[in-house]
């Protein structure tokens, strides 16, 4: 479980916010995550100016792209192609211009927010959250994944959103009003007060679910 | 044919939520009517918490009203008390997620299974008011002895009556006699004089009420709570018996008052 979460972390793209091009190294080779905002030209540019920087480094090395939710035309890729081969890399061939390194993309995807989740406050999400802070009572988080609060869960968390059962809810504190795993809901017992003072990861077993330490 | 009442006020924080709490519970409990509290007050919801129930909620009425899920669908059963039940409001949506016809076609759908229906109205006059006084039947106006919630009570008994109620009825909340004897408070003969409207009940200052509202169990089913004791009262002249107010209390205290100081003596209350 631990692992599925850093592992989303590293490649959910969520370190991508200020650096429009992330390189990184993979089993495979040399994995290059390209911002969806930018403008073809501004993000070629952009990856001239950190190859060139790198020097050689990388040189000789097997790339992939993964351009997220970027379709990259046949002309683009070729300009990248050609961007790769004059500085010594290979460019892995991939079956469409969009490389998706991971099979299902929703649950890589990972929204990341610093900040307390507010009553009225509604984040829902098409993959996984994680959340550094609180969400109080009030407040609402869906997610097509997982759910993670490093901070104390009070409000209403839904996982799986979309229907997959194996989604979980994590949190430092878990102290839900109420929580949803694909189409199951349940809510703590009345006399539960304050609870465990550790993690806590909420799962589905045979239909219901189940809190357990982390 | 159930009936529909609102709870309104104006102001914010007067009482109005734990009104709709208390007599809801009252009807349920004393009375065994078949009750259900509707929340209005779409984006600020308190009813649900008031009653303990908020981690029983999947729909609420904006789903019902958008047609999400049907009516009853939405409705909680109360914890405790039979025949009580909620509609909650949404949390993560504001006033305009409903229009007044939809709270209108809602009420009188309610109306069916119930007996009564009561509207707990947000503060303001803008469209969660509208909303909330939509399908209504009848209004009970919340006030405290504070001239700016009793100008604001005005203001709404302005409105109501535009908008076709007839004589609405007046709650006055969080009394107390021992700052009205001192002339620190407003009394209550000041308030009915300004707003000319008939005087439902008088509920005395009782910190019961903020401990029942934490613990989200209404004080009006609390025998030994003097505010719970005035819900009960209101409860019973809403049901068309003929119930003293409890405001005589407090003129027989100052009675009392005056003649132990006439002797020198310590006043204590029992």
């Amino acid at each position: 479980m631990k692992n599925k979460v850093i592992k989303a972390l590293l490649f959910g793209g969520i370190c991508v916010k200020n650096d429009p091009v992330v390189i990184k190294g993979t089993k495979e080779g040399i994995s290059i995550i390209l911002d969806d905002s930018l403008e073809f030209d501004d993000l070629q540019k952009a990856l001239y100016e950190k190859l060139k920087n790198s020097r050689n480094f990388f040189s000789g090395g097997n790339v992939r792209i993964q351009a997220k939710n970027r379709n990259l035309s046949n002309e683009e890729y070729e300009k990248l192609q050609k961007l790769f081969t004059d500085f010594g890399m290979n460019l892995q061939e991939a079956s469409s211009p969009k490389t998706m390194i991971f099979p299902k993309p929703n649950k890589s995807r990972v929204l990341l927010l610093k900040k307390t989740i507010r009553s009225g406050q509604k984040i829902a999400y098409n993959g996984s959250v994680v959340i550094l802070g609180d969400a109080n009572p009030g407040s609402e988080i869906i997610a097509a994944g997982d759910i993670l609060v490093m901070g104390t869960l009070r409000g209403m968390a839904h996982a799986g959103a979309d229907g997959d059962s194996s989604a979980v809810v994590t949190a430092f504190r878990l102290k839900p009003t109420q929580l949803r795993i694909a189409g199951v809901i349940a809510r703590p017992p009345e006399e539960r007060e304050d609870g465990p003072l550790f993690p806590e990861i909420a799962r589905l077993k045979n239909n219901v679910i189940v809190i357990e330490p982390l | 044919m159930g009936e529909v009442i609102v709870i309104t006020s104006g102001k914010g924080g007067v009482g109005k939520t734990t009104t709709t709490a208390n007599l809801g519970t009252g009807f349920a409990l004393y009375k065994q009517k078949r009750v259900v509290m509707l929340d209005a007050d779409i984006g600020l919801r308190n009813l649900d918490v008031v009653m303990g129930l908020e981690n029983r909620i999947v729909y609420d009425l904006v789903d019902a009203a958008n047609g999400i899920c049907r009516t009853k669908q939405a409705l909680i059963k109360d914890k405790r008390f039979e025949n009580l039940y909620l509609l909650p409001a949404a949390q993560t949506k504001d006033k305009t997620a409903v229009s007044p016809d939809q709270m209108k076609k809602i009420c009188e759908e309610l109306k069916e299974d119930f007996d009564y229906v009561l509207i707990d109205c947000p503060a303001g006059i803008e469209q969660g008011f509208k909303n909330a006084i939509a399908g209504a039947d009848r209004a009970i106006i919340v006030t405290t002895p504070e001239v700016s919630a009793v100008r604001d009570a005005d203001r709404i008994v302005g409105l109501l009556e535009a908008a076709g109620f007839e004589e609405p009825k007046l709650i006055i909340n969080r009394l107390r006699p021992d700052m009205i004897k001192r002339g620190d408070m407003m009394d209550v003969d000041d308030m009915i004089d300004v707003l000319a409207i008939d005087l439902l009940g008088v509920v005395p200052e009782d910190e019961k009420i903020v401990i029942s509202t934490n613990k989200g169990e209404p004080a009006v089913a609390d025998e030994t709570s003097k505010a719970g004791q005035a819900y009960r009262n209101i409860v019973r002249r809403l049901e068309g018996e003929d119930v003293p107010l409890i405001t005589e209390e407090k003129t027989e205290a100052g009675f009392l008052e005056k003649l132990r100081q006439f002797f020198g003596l310590k006043a204590h209350t029992k």
